[in-house]
């Protein structure tokens, strides 16, 4: 009898889940600020779509443990399959599992290396790198120009060395430099903060004890901007004459826009990602065509607008 | 673990012709006088007649020197603790969440913003502490090694500080809370939980017992030390300073991250271990992990000052770690058979 029952309410409950669309979600970490507001962005948009419900999974910035996210998705037989790859070389393996299964596959934030070659069942959702580190460094430069500088010394701080994301910006910058219109600015130095504040303080501290003199530190994140300025403040530089730049508009960096110390962001709709992916996830699981690439666009953030972005990251 | 008893109860270096921390100080200075070389070389200036560097060079790693502090007497019971840099993450996301002030964007607890500083460190504290006890319990009472109960207070903490706001960092800190870590604070907490501990090591029953356990457990125990108790205690203490380091890195940075303290652990053990601190147990002394979290400092800054390419640091970093152990183990190979 109590058996019975048992294998009753377990049927009732496969049956539940079997109607409804079930999308398996695999991000590549959770403990990141910017992929926690993509992946809110995603489970709240999901909250509002009846029937439809998400099961997200951290891989833990593990490239072995995300295929076996996969695998594990695709065993349990969902719609579709959202995934944050860990490191984009590694997408192959995961698009052969998803189309040898059938089931619909989306990338989401970073770019996948066989984004040239996905099956017409999987899609990339992103906004496009190139111009992250390109808006912010234009802009830079054109701060530096209105100030009237002839030649500008620029301290880079980069992100994670592993990471596409790091080094299309940190490429970025060095592509803006090579215009004849900002060959003025000169990187004195480069050096990683892994994307960490604490780290990109230490750094920029060791950079100013060797007193060279300088105009400009061009971050990759917001939270390595926000180290460094809180290093200069800190060792009494006058922050009206160092022009800072981040990429993410992060609470924290609007906040320190406002307190004019920060003097460039960009704004990458982590939120609209998170949306966008689960949008062509269910298009494809639904049979309708989407576009292989979808491009959420990246914005440029300073002083003059920053009010816009204070309610969306 | 091994068997020196006598120099264990006796304290560390009682019979030793030159003492361990003797060679670490001479590794600090050869490491500080290539740099000052290479510096006048390739810069043009001095490494080390620079205030601000000297400086940075204990700032940035005086907060994980709290943890190592706490770290080298685990490893001195022949211990070890995994767990730290995690703790850190946790514990950071946790004060902070008590330590928002009214006036930054969406607090944690929208109704307990501008608490008096005492609160949010009294709580990062005991939960520091809190994730020690449970370490050193495991530990001590169902006998599975350290290295797994700490294992997995590392996952389980690293879990808890991304659950605990959804992985959205908690910033905004008040002034008073934001005080703690400022300028060169850090600093001086360093200094004084150094100084704390080196004195109750090397002058008090509390040190000999933690000499005694590691060095040989059985004849602690006989000889009356309540060595389970004891064990839980010097667990309680390493989770209370990484309580302490997550309080002064989130002060510090005026935020609090999921991602926080990661390698932190790692980093405190090298410490150690380059201070001489022995893996083995039994062997090791506050002094020495000092002189080790300043090697650290001066490699980090040394490498920024010379601009040495981003990749090329951290493996020079490893290679300087294994160096280290294995000119202490060559060291006391010789020892052994003189």
């Amino acid at each position: 009898m109590k058996k019975t029952l048992m294998m009753a309410s377990f049927a009732s409950l496969m049956a539940t889940t079997a109607m409804a669309e079930n999308i398996g979600v695999s991000m590549a970490l959770f403990d990141d600020n910017f992929l926690t507001v993509l992946r809110n962005g995603m489970t709240e948009y999901a909250g509002t779509l009846d029937g439809v419900t998400l099961q997200v999974e951290d891989a833990g910035n593990d490239v072995a443990k995300q295929l076996d996210q996969i695998n594990n998705f695709i065993a349990s037989g969902v719609s579709a399959i959202v995934v944050n790859p860990v490191d984009t070389s590694a997408t192959q393996a995961m698009s052969d599992a998803a189309a040898a299964a059938g089931i619909p596959l989306v990338y989401v934030n970073r770019e996948p290396i066989n984004v040239a070659t996905l099956p017409d069942n999987q899609a990339f959702v992103a906004s496009n790198e190139a111009d992250s580190g390109t808006l912010e460094t234009q802009e830079v430069c054109r701060i530096l120009k209105e100030a009237g500088k002839t030649e500008a010394n620029i301290y880079v701080i980069m992100g994670e060395l592993s990471n596409q994301a790091a080094v299309m910006r940190t490429k970025d910058i060095h592509d803006v430099i090579a215009t004849p219109d900002c060959s003025f600015m000169k990187i004195i130095d480069e050096q990683t903060s892994n994307w960490q504040r604490d780290q990109a303080q230490t750094l920029m501290t060791n950079w100013l004890s060797t007193g060279t003199a300088f105009d400009a530190v061009i971050a990759n994140n917001d939270e390595s901007a926000i180290g460094a300025i809180q290093a200069m403040k800190a060792s009494g530089v006058d922050m009206a004459s160092v022009v800072v730049g981040g990429v993410d508009a992060t609470q924290d960096a609007l906040a320190a826009m406002a307190a004019g110390d920060l003097d460039v962001t960009v704004f990458q709709d982590a939120a609209g990602q998170g949306k966008g992916s689960i949008d062509a996830a269910l298009k494809l699981a639904r049979g309708e065509a989407v576009d292989q690439k979808v491009y959420i666009p990246f914005q440029l953030v300073t002083p003059a607008n920053m009010a816009e972005f204070q309610t969306k990251n | 673990m091994t068997g020196i008893t006598a120099a264990g109860l006796t304290g560390a270096s009682a019979h030793r012709k030159r003492p361990a921390e003797l060679n670490v100080l001479l590794g600090l200075i050869a490491i500080i006088a290539v740099f000052e070389l290479l510096g006048w070389l390739l810069v043009g200036q001095s490494f080390l007649l620079n205030k601000q560097r000297l400086m940075i060079i204990i700032l940035q790693v005086s907060i994980v020197g709290i943890i190592s502090v706490g770290v080298t007497q685990v490893i001195i019971t022949g211990g070890i603790d995994l767990s730290s840099g995690s703790v850190v993450g946790a514990t950071a996301m946790i004060a902070m969440s008590f330590a928002q002030a009214s006036t930054g964007p969406a607090p944690v607890y929208a109704g307990l913003t501008d608490l008096p500083v005492l609160v949010p460190v009294a709580v990062g504290l005991g939960m520091g502490a809190l994730a020690g006890v449970v370490n050193g319990s495991l530990i001590a009472y169902t006998k599975i090694p350290p290295f797994i109960a700490t294992l997995g207070m590392m996952v389980a903490a690293r879990g808890i500080s991304k659950w605990y706001t959804n992985g959205k960092p908690v910033s905004f800190p008040t002034d008073s809370y934001a005080m703690i870590g400022k300028g060169i604070m850090p600093v001086v907490i360093f200094a004084l939980i150094a100084l704390l501990f080196h004195l109750a090591l090397k002058y008090t029953l509390y040190g000999k017992h933690t000499y005694a356990i590691g060095s040989n457990t059985e004849a602690a125990r006989i000889s009356g030390i309540k060595v389970e108790r004891h064990i839980v205690l010097v667990y309680a203490i390493a989770g209370l300073l990484a309580g302490l380091a997550a309080i002064v890195v989130s002060s510090k940075n005026l935020t609090a991250q999921a991602g926080m303290g990661m390698m932190y652990e790692l980093d405190a053990i090298a410490m150690a271990v380059i201070g001489g601190v022995s893996l083995s147990g039994g062997r090791g002394s506050i002094i020495g992990t000092v002189l080790g979290a300043l090697i650290f400092g001066v490699i980090i800054s040394g490498f920024t000052f010379l601009r040495i390419d981003a990749y090329y640091q951290e493996m020079i970093k490893g290679v300087i770690i294994v160096v280290a152990v294995v000119a202490d183990v060559a060291r006391q190979r010789k020892r052994s058979r003189s």
